[in-house]
């Protein structure tokens, strides 16, 4: 993703990804740019929320906030790293905090409300059989259940790394911490997701 | 039975795919040979085959709609004239102030008061004698005194 080296930033040597070129035009005064930006990240930053809170709702809101503040935070933006980084920093601490305030505690019964809209969304070869509906159900509420039953950083550092293909030292940097933490975090979070799902082989 | 590659970044990477071909290809050979590392490499996709099952709704219609409304919203006046100003502020009202500070400083500094030189206060000169003066003086006060008591005696006699 890195496309040009940036001199008229006067930075020596700085290699911007194609994100953080379009984040330089939104301060530049480019809006049209930041609908580029909420093209292509929209998706990945609601899903990885939603993961996170496992609450539609209260993910789009927090969405709205990340992409707010992306767009307030313009005429001060300085492409010290990747625009993703920066991005699911934003997502990550608003996530961690809603989770803290327990903003989603209304999940558990948003759970069986989304799992039976789910199948018909989520299962593209033919129409399912019934039983086939039940078994595809009962499988996601476990996986959404032993997700949720991590600690917000080892859930957040799964997620991460699992859906986001991030690397260690990305998730250390949106996670604000070292890479050796990151690789323990994810050791111990697969760890108690191999005790719970390993029999769904 | 625990091996030492159990735990590695290397093993985890194996399992959910993220080696290259020939990272992968040096690994293979101990997965298949230790029972340990391959129940992990099995478990392990086990967890991933079943997070793939776990795919998020679509986004609502409305998301861009309402996220350009809150911007549109949190857009007010204020913003509008103070966020153009704010980087004048930054690179030029910041060197202004400073430059401002340090005339009136300067000012400050060029009206004190000028200093009153308080005059040092006189000191009585000593006179140092040498010992030969001391001398001479008691001399001249044992002459003084024979010379006082002469003095009396004639007037006595008289």
């Amino acid at each position: 993703m890195t496309e040009r080296v940036d001199k008229s930033m006067g930075t020596v040597a700085a290699t911007l990804d194609y994100d953080a070129e379009l984040m330089i035009r939104v301060k530049a005064g480019d809006d049209a740019s930041f609908g580029l930006l909420l093209e292509k990240h929209r998706s990945p930053v609601i899903h990885f929320l939603y993961r996170m809170v496992q609450n539609r709702a209260v993910a789009e809101e927090l969405a709205q906030e990340v992409f707010l503040r992306v767009y307030r935070s313009r005429s001060t933006y300085e492409p010290t790293a990747k625009f993703t980084t920066w991005l699911f920093r934003i997502a990550t601490h608003l996530a961690l905090n809603s989770l803290r305030d327990g903003k989603n505690q209304r999940s558990e019964a948003r759970l069986d409300n989304e799992s039976a809209e789910a199948p018909a969304r989520q299962v593209s070869d033919g129409r399912p059989s019934v039983e086939q509906v039940m078994v595809y159900q009962t499988r996601l509420e476990e996986v959404r259940q032993a997700v949720a039953g991590l600690p917000d950083k080892q859930r957040a550092a799964v997620l991460m790394h699992k859906y986001q293909e991030m690397e260690y030292s990305q998730i250390a940097k949106v996670l604000n911490c070292s890479e050796s933490a990151v690789k323990s975090l994810l050791f111990r979070a697969y760890e108690t997701l191999r005790a719970r799902l390993a029999h769904m082989a | 039975m625990n091996c030492p590659i159990e735990k590695s970044a290397e093993l985890l990477a194996f399992s959910t795919g993220r080696l290259t071909p020939p990272e992968a290809a040096k690994l293979e050979p101990h997965v298949e040979s230790c029972p340990v590392c391959r129940k992990f490499v099995e478990n392990q996709r086990a967890v991933w085959r079943a997070l793939d099952v776990w795919e998020a709704p679509p986004v609502t219609a409305d998301f861009d709609r309402r996220l350009f409304q809150c911007i549109e919203q949190s857009e007010s006046w204020h913003d509008r004239w103070i966020r153009p100003l704010r980087l004048l502020l930054v690179r030029q009202g910041l060197p202004i102030a400073a430059t401002a500070c340090l005339i009136v400083v300067a000012g400050l500094v060029s009206q004190r008061p000028a200093e009153v030189a308080v005059p040092r206060p006189t000191q009585a000169a000593v006179e140092t004698l040498q010992p030969d003066q001391v001398d001479h003086v008691l001399d001249d006060l044992q002459m003084l005194g024979e010379f006082t008591s002469t003095a009396r005696s004639d007037a006595g006699e008289l």
